[in-house]
């Protein structure tokens, strides 16, 4: 009887840790998702605002320009 | 001349002020209510940012009518406040639609804003590191839109000066994860960013 307390004792430890590490790891990916550094991967999407600033295509927001 | 105190609703008049719905109007239009507009208009007088701006702001928005679409329309003027150095681009519906056709992947996740660190673009241009962005339709309830876009203005004030921004956001998120694995071996609810 002791022996099977002890083996529930570890299949439960082992339950609790793996769903910690699950849970963090699913929230790092969430908030690397949210808040996402930009890179090489996001260089072409980077590039394509960049050219349109630099075209005059897009122009800063401002109040004035609402009036 | 000193400015007057802002008195409650103020945040609400600039927003129409600025061409932007207002809340009660958002909630009235529904789907169909118009997203934030570029402004064609170039700069002008006292609103012009400084020639060296640290950063670029980008918003796209396609429209969805979400909650994290509504807090950014209520919020925006004060976004634009606290971020006056830097020049904001608001890509209308049409482009951001374009946007968002040419890259699928994106869809659903906007109101994306795209901050462009322009020390670092000016470094390696947009191949390395070069600034961040914020997938603010990734948020589903107000409360946590309204905590992301005040993290991410927080953010952006006390970064201004940084040497090394990726290093800054690096830090920040291994902080976030972190506190967020002490959190859940604590039981407690889930973490809003930013805090």
């Amino acid at each position: 009887m002791d022996r099977f307390g002890e083996v529930l004792s570890v299949v439960l430890g082992a339950l609790a840790l793996a769903y910690l590490i699950y849970e963090i790891d699913r929230r790092k990916r969430k908030l690397s998702d949210l808040f996402h550094v930009l890179g090489s991967e996001e260089a072409d999407i980077s590039a394509e605002l960049v050219g349109m600033v630099e075209s005059g295509e897009l122009q800063p927001y401002t109040r004035a320009g609402r009036a | 001349m000193a400015r007057s105190p802002r008195r409650p609703g103020s945040l609400r008049r600039e927003t129409a002020e600025a061409g932007l719905p207002s809340s009660a109007a958002v909630r009235e239009a529904g789907v169909s209510d118009p997203p934030i507009q570029a402004v064609p208009a170039p700069i002008s007088g006292n609103e012009k940012p400084p020639a060296a701006s640290r950063f670029r702001i980008f918003i796209v928005d396609s429209g969805w009518n979400s909650a994290a679409r509504r807090v950014l329309l209520e919020n925006f003027a004060l976004i634009r406040d606290l971020q006056k150095e830097d020049p904001i681009y608001v890509l209308n519906r049409e482009r951001s639609i374009e946007f968002m056709r040419r890259h699928g992947s994106r869809i659903g996740r906007d109101p994306i804003i795209a901050v462009h660190d322009m020390q670092a673009l000016g470094k390696g241009g947009t191949t390395g590191f070069h600034g961040f962005r914020l997938s603010l339709g990734l948020l589903r309830t107000p409360h946590q839109a309204l905590m992301g876009l005040q993290a991410f203005a927080r953010f952006l004030v006390t970064h201004r000066q940084s040497a090394d921004l990726e290093a800054d956001i690096r830090a920040n998120l291994r902080r976030e994860g972190l506190m967020g694995a002490i959190e859940i071996a604590m039981h407690h609810e889930a973490r809003e960013i930013g805090e």
